[in-house]
């Protein structure tokens, strides 16, 4: 067996970071997948932050990108109405794409940099001194390992780098996608042929720690409902139908009209932010990255893991390419270590440390998504005398206006 | 509503023969918690008699099981190749 500079695991956005970053820089990287193909065990709501793939792919302007995210809308769902706020912009700095697609162009443009992508193979063991990979009965020997294997760290825990997730750092999102024509979804949305629209809903179907999303494809929508596992479990929510659940309420189901489903998937989601990431990153010179690692960041009206994935890639290719210039791949790990640290997903992460005591509380889930539709509902209802807003509001916080206030500051310091 | 089994319908899979996730049957049986039963997004879990039944056909390799199982479950991915093909992921 062929030896390697560096191997890494998993064909998700963070592995294909590293290894086109490595690839790039003259490494020569070995990139195993699980999956028949890449991308196909890679599963997301539907939306990506493009700045950190502008910077480091080349050619990304041939990136399947579906639609350039130009409307945010969050919506409030009670059983029968809803309330959405909407933002509309010219500027974007995110695009909806379908993760498997996106992914199997990362992986032809790591191709393209001369590093070897071998789908198909499951890595069933990473070993130390010397370093080196086990997959289908063989032994890859290396001076660097990435592993990116997701969110299920199943390598990564049976090293010892990360224990495995509690019910309540992980949330179990459903994805249903739809089939629908390109000027359907254009004037359902409002929207022209390039542009889309992210909108995520907080209360009905589940009424605690989630909610749902639509994201805009070209000719496909994508719908769904993440919950933490943790609230699932509390509430006996039925996570099979939930997804269906939430597109039979009335103010969902109208954007999907007339549509097929096509697919329908789930994956686990990362949800405990900083408190999410280990202490230490790596073993020897072996780095965990992406999902693995935890870097995502929840604020509620905003989820954001595949550029982090991406990024903690490169810096993990960075961090191997360093060491092994100053002769010592052994130090790689402690090299990623610092970068991380003063990297922007740390920065972030550390930053919105407050946004997971704001989001555990379900109030924001269940009585305040109520609330919003309520005094909405109070401000137009007109069919005899109309209301004054002061007394709908005085009127639906009656008895928890201190809790709210609290609560609403809390949200303001921390989201 | 369309049911789980016709949105499985839809997900294309190569079936490994050995199932990569095991549920002990004795742990199963006696566990006074059986969250599996309802937050396996797949419903790959059912109950009847009182006992746990579970199929591997059809996983969508969350882990969703694993991280909620009060017990140890032997959980795996499936075998390189095997498993899902998501196409719209």
């Amino acid at each position: 067996m062929d030896r390697f500079d560096a191997v890494v695991i998993g064909g998700g956005a963070a592995g294909l970071g590293a290894a086109y970053r490595m690839a790039e820089n003259g490494l020569n990287v070995l990139l195993i997948e699980r999956g028949e193909n890449v991308g196909e065990k890679s599963v997301y709501g539907g939306r990506i932050y493009s700045r950190v793939f502008e910077e480091y792919v080349k050619g990304f302007k041939d990136a399947p990108v579906e639609r350039w995210v130009k409307k945010e809308r969050l919506t409030f769902l009670d059983d029968k109405e809803s309330v959405s706020i909407e933002y509309s912009s010219d500027e974007t700095c995110s695009f909806t794409a379908i993760l498997t697609k996106f992914n199997r162009w990362l992986s032809d443009r790591v191709e393209d940099t001369g590093a070897l992508v071998v789908p198909g193979i499951m890595v069933e063991d990473v070993k130390l001194n010397p370093t080196r990979v086990v997959a289908d009965g063989e032994e890859i020997e290396c001076d660097a390992v990435v592993i990116a294997e997701g969110v299920n760290p199943m390598l990564t825990m049976k090293l010892g780098i990360r224990g495995d997730w509690k019910p309540e750092e992980v949330a179990v999102g459903v994805k249903e996608v739809f089939k629908l024509s390109e000027s359907e979804i254009n004037s359902r949305f409002d929207v022209e042929s390039d542009e889309g629209v992210a909108n995520l809903f907080v209360g009905y179907p589940i009424f605690t720690h989630g909610g749902g999303f639509i994201y805009t494809n070209k000719d496909t929508v994508s719908v769904g409902v993440v919950v933490r596992v943790d609230s699932a479990m509390k509430n006996k929510i039925e996570v099979y139908d939930v997804a269906e659940k939430f597109r039979a309420h009335k103010d969902v189901a109208t954007f999907l009209k007339g549509g097929s489903m096509i697919e329908y998937s789930a994956h686990l989601v990362p949800e405990a932010g900083i408190r999410g990431v280990p202490g230490e990153l790596h073993r020897n010179s072996i780095l965990i990255a992406g999902d693995t690692a935890g870097f995502v960041l929840n604020r509620g009206f905003t989820i954001r893991g595949v550029d982090f994935a991406f990024y903690s890639g490169i810096l993990a290719a960075d961090s191997i390419r360093e060491a092994m210039d100053i002769g010592d791949a052994g130090l790689s790990g402690q090299i990623y270590e610092n970068k991380i640290k003063e990297s922007l997903i740390m920065k972030e992460l550390e930053k919105f440390r407050k946004a997971l005591n704001v989001l555990e509380n379900t109030r924001f889930f269940d009585e305040y998504a109520r609330m919003m539709v309520e005094i909405m509902g109070g401000i137009f209802d007109v069919r005899e005398e109309s209301n004054r807003l002061y007394d709908v509001v005085m009127d639906k916080t009656k008895g928890r206006k201190l809790r709210m206030i609290l609560d609403f500051l809390s949200a303001f310091r921390g989201l | 509503m369309e049911s789980i089994e016709n949105r499985l319908g839809l997900v294309s899979f190569t079936v490994d023969s050995e199932p990569h996730i095991k549920p002990e049957e004795e742990k199963c049986n006696n566990c006074s918690l059986k969250v599996c039963l309802y937050v396996c997004p797949a419903k790959l879990y059912r109950e009847e008699d009182g006992k746990i039944y579970f199929n591997h056909e059809g996983c969508l390799e969350c882990g969703t099981c694993r991280v909620a199982c009060p017990e140890e479950l032997e959980w795996k991915y499936p075998r390189g190749g095997f498993g899902v093909h998501y196409q719209f992921g």
